[in-house]
């Protein structure tokens, strides 16, 4: 069942289409990578998704609903979070309000009038936060200040503010990026953990093929905007566009 | 004011003494959450206050021949200016938007509670109608100035402010009275007139500092340290200053980033607009400069940053040295140097910079990692940095 359906979607940037009709699905409970070079015009998609970039033509349907038009909070209200390239965290907060400000986001909505209700009264956000600390591991440095967590606890911190969202899908712009080996092993196993235990449709952005190839179920291959290929990694491994557009670029 | 009246504001929320996570916080920064226990220690605060700025400052400058006690009207005026800045540091400290147009909510408040005393002198009722318009205001001033972030938002409230300033003085004199100032103020004691604001509370004539209008300032501060208190342990603490950190990242986690914002911009008026009509109670007589110039905008982030933006009445600290430079030390006489007088603005500016350049969390700052410090030493353990850096007001 499609959870997530882009038709014709299109960005100009001046002269430059960064992303060029594209129309693709994302299916409830799959693991659905997007790949290409640099600038292909992945994270652009991405903000396109989320309502950061307003596409210039083109559209976008979650759950059979039009958000094409939305703003950023509106998608996150309708259940697509986004966990960032760059580990976008409250660095002065600890590790616990970072998590508990997207848990009470998901609770009460984008907006409330409740600026004298006790914080500590809403015991939903609280736990959601304890969960979601301890599916990434945590939990033990929930007093901590985020801004003093090592880089792979931050990206870990990251995604689970993106998931204390509540999200259907989980939009993922190169979790790994900046990890290392071991990190980035780490990180992997939380994403496929995190795929099983909530159920979650995962689109994720990622150079690593080795991962991808272990855990996508379809791969969007993208290029100067195109789609390039799309289908199961034996497809898309053996489309001839795809080796062109990688020629002298990632081993396939 | 008691815990037991949180069920009004909710309903379906279950009260429990203990917060719902038992991880976060120390003993300390529980205690601070408890609404009770920060009026009750707020309320010893007020108590004794106007006793050593007046009284035992009194003396000891009579010992060192030094004026440096403050007069009777003193201690009001730093709690007046004190509830501005603690809304005020809503708006900065925890959201972080510079406003430099405060005087807006605060003058138009001050007006609209004198031009309402024409018509009904009540106190309570000035309070309320000049809260009221400053409120109001506050809406569309912040709907456009909100819009932009950074300098573009500070400058945006700095015309708004100032257009209204050279209203008050040209345009609008048929109301405000122009240059000349407003002085026919019909409200000068509670209860019709009743209670006069210069009677004393006590009979002993040395805490002749201890008044109406101080016990009417007194009580309007605690009220505003316990709502100022509930916001911050409210969701909207949480979200302002995680505004204050990472707007992106709110507005990613589904949160209208514009109405939070508009929020702490108009909670931050209210305060003003407290504090503005509680002024022109206190001083009988406003005009637009002391009302609504650009000065007392900035005089009020002057204030705010001094005492500390890290917790909820760190301000205050900030309203008390300002106003007491600016009114004890500017009639203190020096022996070599002479009266200190108009000179006033030097000595603020070379304790701002002190202040600033050695405790840059302001005075507060400088308090908690002082008492971080103590607790330390006396065998607590480590974390006093981290829980003093979030101003340790959650829990
Ligand atoms: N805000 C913008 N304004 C103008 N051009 C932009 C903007 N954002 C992206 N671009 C351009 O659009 C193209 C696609 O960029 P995008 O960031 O989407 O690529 P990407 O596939 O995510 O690349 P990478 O793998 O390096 O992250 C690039 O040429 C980029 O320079
Ligand atoms: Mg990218």
């Amino acid at each position: 069942m499609t959870l997530l359906r882009t038709d014709g979607l299109t960005k100009q940037f001046g002269g430059l289409v960064a992303v060029d009709d594209v129309s693709f699905q994302v299916d409830r409970g799959e693991t659905r990578a997007v790949i290409g070079p640099n600038g292909a015009g992945k994270s652009t998609l991405i903000n396109c998704i989320t309502g950061a970039l307003e596409p210039t033509a083109g559209s976008v349907e979650f759950d059979e609903n039009d958000i094409t038009n939305l703003s950023p909070h509106e998608t996150v209200q309708t259940g697509i979070s986004k966990s960032f390239q760059t580990a976008s965290i409250f660095p002065g907060m600890t590790v616990r309000e970072n998590v508990e400000i997207a848990a009470l986001a998901a609770e009460h909505g984008s907006f409330e009038f409740n600026f004298l209700k006790r914080l500590s009264g809403f015991s939903a956000v609280h736990e959601t936060a304890d969960q979601m600390m301890s599916a990434v591991g945590l939990l033990g440095d929930d007093d901590t200040e985020a801004g003093s967590l090592p880089y792979g606890d931050k990206r870990r911190l990251e995604i689970a503010i993106a998931l204390a969202s509540e999200p259907e899908l989980l939009l993922m712009d190169e979790p790994t990026a900046g990890m290392s080996p071991d990190e980035t092993a780490d990180t992997v196993d939380l994403v496929e953990r995190l795929q099983e235990e909530l159920g979650l449709t995962i689109l994720i952005v990622e150079h690593d093929m080795e991962i991808i190839f272990r855990i996508a179920d379809r791969i969007l291959v993208l290029n100067r905007g195109q789609v390039i290929a799309d289908g199961t990694p034996e497809e898309v491994q053996e489309s001839e566009r795809v080796q062109e557009a990688y020629l002298g670029g990632v081993e396939l | 004011m008691t815990d037991r009246e949180v069920a009004t504001d909710g309903g379906a929320v279950a009260e429990s003494g203990e917060p719902a996570s038992a991880s976060g916080g120390s003993a300390l920064s529980r205690l601070r959450e408890r609404d009770d226990f920060v009026v009750v220690a707020s309320a010893a605060a007020l108590i004794v206050f106007p006793f050593l700025l007046v009284d035992v400052l009194g003396i000891v400058g009579d010992v060192i021949g030094l004026s440096i006690g403050g007069y009777t009207g003193l201690p009001s005026l730093v709690l007046i200016y004190g509830i501005i800045v603690i809304g005020f540091n809503l708006l900065l400290g925890y959201t972080g938007l510079l406003s430099f147009g405060h005087a807006a909510f605060f003058g138009s408040a001050a007006y609209s509670a004198a031009l309402f005393s024409q018509v009904v002198p009540s106190p309570l009722l000035m309070v309320v109608v000049g809260t009221l318009v400053a409120t109001l205001l506050a809406w569309p001033i912040g709907f456009v100035s909100i819009r932009r972030s950074g300098v573009y938002f500070a400058v945006l409230t700095l015309t708004f402010g100032q257009a209204l300033y050279f209203y008050a003085l040209g345009p609008g004199s048929w109301l405000t009275n122009g240059d000349n100032g407003f002085s026919n103020i019909e409200a000068d004691g509670l209860f019709l007139g009743a209670l006069p604001f210069d009677a004393p509370l006590t009979p002993l004539p040395f805490l002749d500092s201890y008044t109406v209008m101080y016990g009417f300032a007194a009580v309007s501060m605690l009220v505003a340290v316990w709502v100022g208190n509930r916001i911050i342990n409210s969701p909207y603490g949480l979200i302002f200053e995680a505004l204050g950190e990472n707007e992106e990242r709110v507005e990613f986690v589904g949160l209208n980033v514009f109405r939070y914002k508009l929020m702490a911009f108009v909670i931050s008026a209210v305060f003003a607009g407290v504090g503005g009509a509680l002024f022109v109670i206190h001083e009988q007589y406003i005009h637009p400069t002391t009302g609504l110039y650009w000065i007392q905008s900035g005089d009020f982030v002057i204030m705010t940053v001094l005492g500390g933006t890290g917790g909820l009445v760190g301000p205050v600290f900030g309203a008390f040295v300002f106003e007491y430079v600016a009114n004890v030390v500017s009639g203190v006489s020096l022996p070599a140097i002479g009266s200190i007088g108009s000179l006033w603005r030097f000595v603020l500016g070379a304790v701002f910079v002190t202040i600033v350049w050695v405790f840059p969390r302001g005075i507060y700052g400088a308090g908690e990692d002082l008492v971080a410090m103590l607790t330390d030493r006396s065998g607590g353990e480590g974390g006093g940095d981290t829980a003093a850096a979030d101003g340790g007001e959650r829990e």
